[in-house]
């Protein structure tokens, strides 16, 4: 299993995509960049809407902050795009690290959690049946995506601690 | 100056937060940093992207509540911030990429403060929506994003 995923990762980093990111100077920190705007914008929005979710600011109809949720949606984008480069740029740093399996984890987790929100919940949403106090299985929902999240951001913080990467 | 900075940085608590090989020195206080920036300019977000006309079925009112919120996180911040500026205080004391960073921090706090005088001011006039509050709110999510582009320009100095 290591070993297959140890011969991706030389493979990948052999690829020209894999160099061009490297030898680009400027591509690493301005992918930093878009990464904390986007893990900005996810936590913001996304929490501002699981809290909703959850019971607080009561006078916000779920159905409003819901419309909210396309700028949180672009800020996973952001943040997953800009992550993907660096697994494409630095595949070495990421195949043996714990850290990174613990974030695809909590990824998996909150992607999950939000799917299956969209699936059972949207349409009640969108219809304002909502509005007023959802059920516990909300709140469940809400708590699971906020703690998630945060998970997400704190495997992603150990990298370079846990796995010593980079 | 200088001695002051290689003081700071030589102290006992310098010297633990940078080289204590612990996950509960340099990676904490920096986690703390990452999720205080995410709580500050992501709940700074919600509010300013309201004001510039998104999500308009949503009442300013109770959005005052994000507030609170954005102090925590940026509490977090300052005193993370202190303790990671400590670790590494001859090099953050004498770039001007971290004094950039000081300055449009402190015009980020001013502008918050000005934007919730601007909008939940009136009292019992309840929330109101001006020209200002979305100049405001446009200059209040640049300066934060822009905090954002210095403190990772911070990681290259």
């Amino acid at each position: 299993m290591h070993h297959t995923l140890d011969l991706f990762a030389v493979w990948l980093r052999g690829t020209s995509i894999s160099e061009a990111i490297r030898v680009t100077p400027w591509l690493w920190p301005v992918c930093e960049i878009l990464h904390f705007f986007g893990l900005s914008l996810l936590i913001g929005i996304a929490g501002f809407f699981d809290l909703r979710l959850m019971g607080f600011m009561k006078r916000v109809p779920i159905s409003a902050a819901w419309t909210l949720m396309p700028w949180a949606k672009f800020g996973f984008a952001l943040a997953a795009l800009t992550g993907v480069t660096f697994f494409i740029g630095a595949p070495d740093q990421y195949v043996d690290n714990p850290a990174f399996y613990a974030k695809v984890f909590f990824l998996i987790v909150a992607n999950a959690n939000a799917a299956y929100f969209e699936a059972i919940y949207r349409r009640r949403v969108e219809s304002r049946a909502l509005d007023g106090d959802g059920p516990m299985a909300v709140k469940v929902i809400g708590v699971v995506s906020i703690v998630s999240w945060f998970f997400v951001i704190y495997w992603g913080r150990m990298l370079p601690f846990i796995g010593n990467a980079f | 100056m200088m001695e002051l900075l290689a003081a700071l940085e030589n102290s006992g608590f310098g010297t633990w937060l940078r080289e204590a090989p612990s996950i509960w020195a340099y990676p904490a206080v920096l986690t703390l940093h990452t999720i205080g920036l995410g709580v500050l300019v992501g709940g700074n977000a919600v509010l300013d992207l309201r004001l510039l006309g998104w999500g308009r079925a949503i009442p300013l009112a109770p959005l005052e509540r994000l507030f609170p919120v954005m102090w925590v996180g940026f509490w977090v911040n300052a005193i993370s911030g202190v303790a990671l500026f400590v670790g590494d205080a001859t090099t953050k004391g004498t770039t001007w990429v971290f004094m950039t960073k000081l300055v449009i921090i402190a015009v980020g706090v001013v502008l918050l403060l000005a934007l919730r005088r601007t909008v939940y001011g009136r009292g019992e006039a309840g929330a109101v929506e001006t020209p200002t509050s979305r100049m405001l709110a446009a200059a209040s999510l640049a300066l934060w994003f822009l905090a954002i582009v210095t403190g990772r320009y911070m990681a290259y100095v």
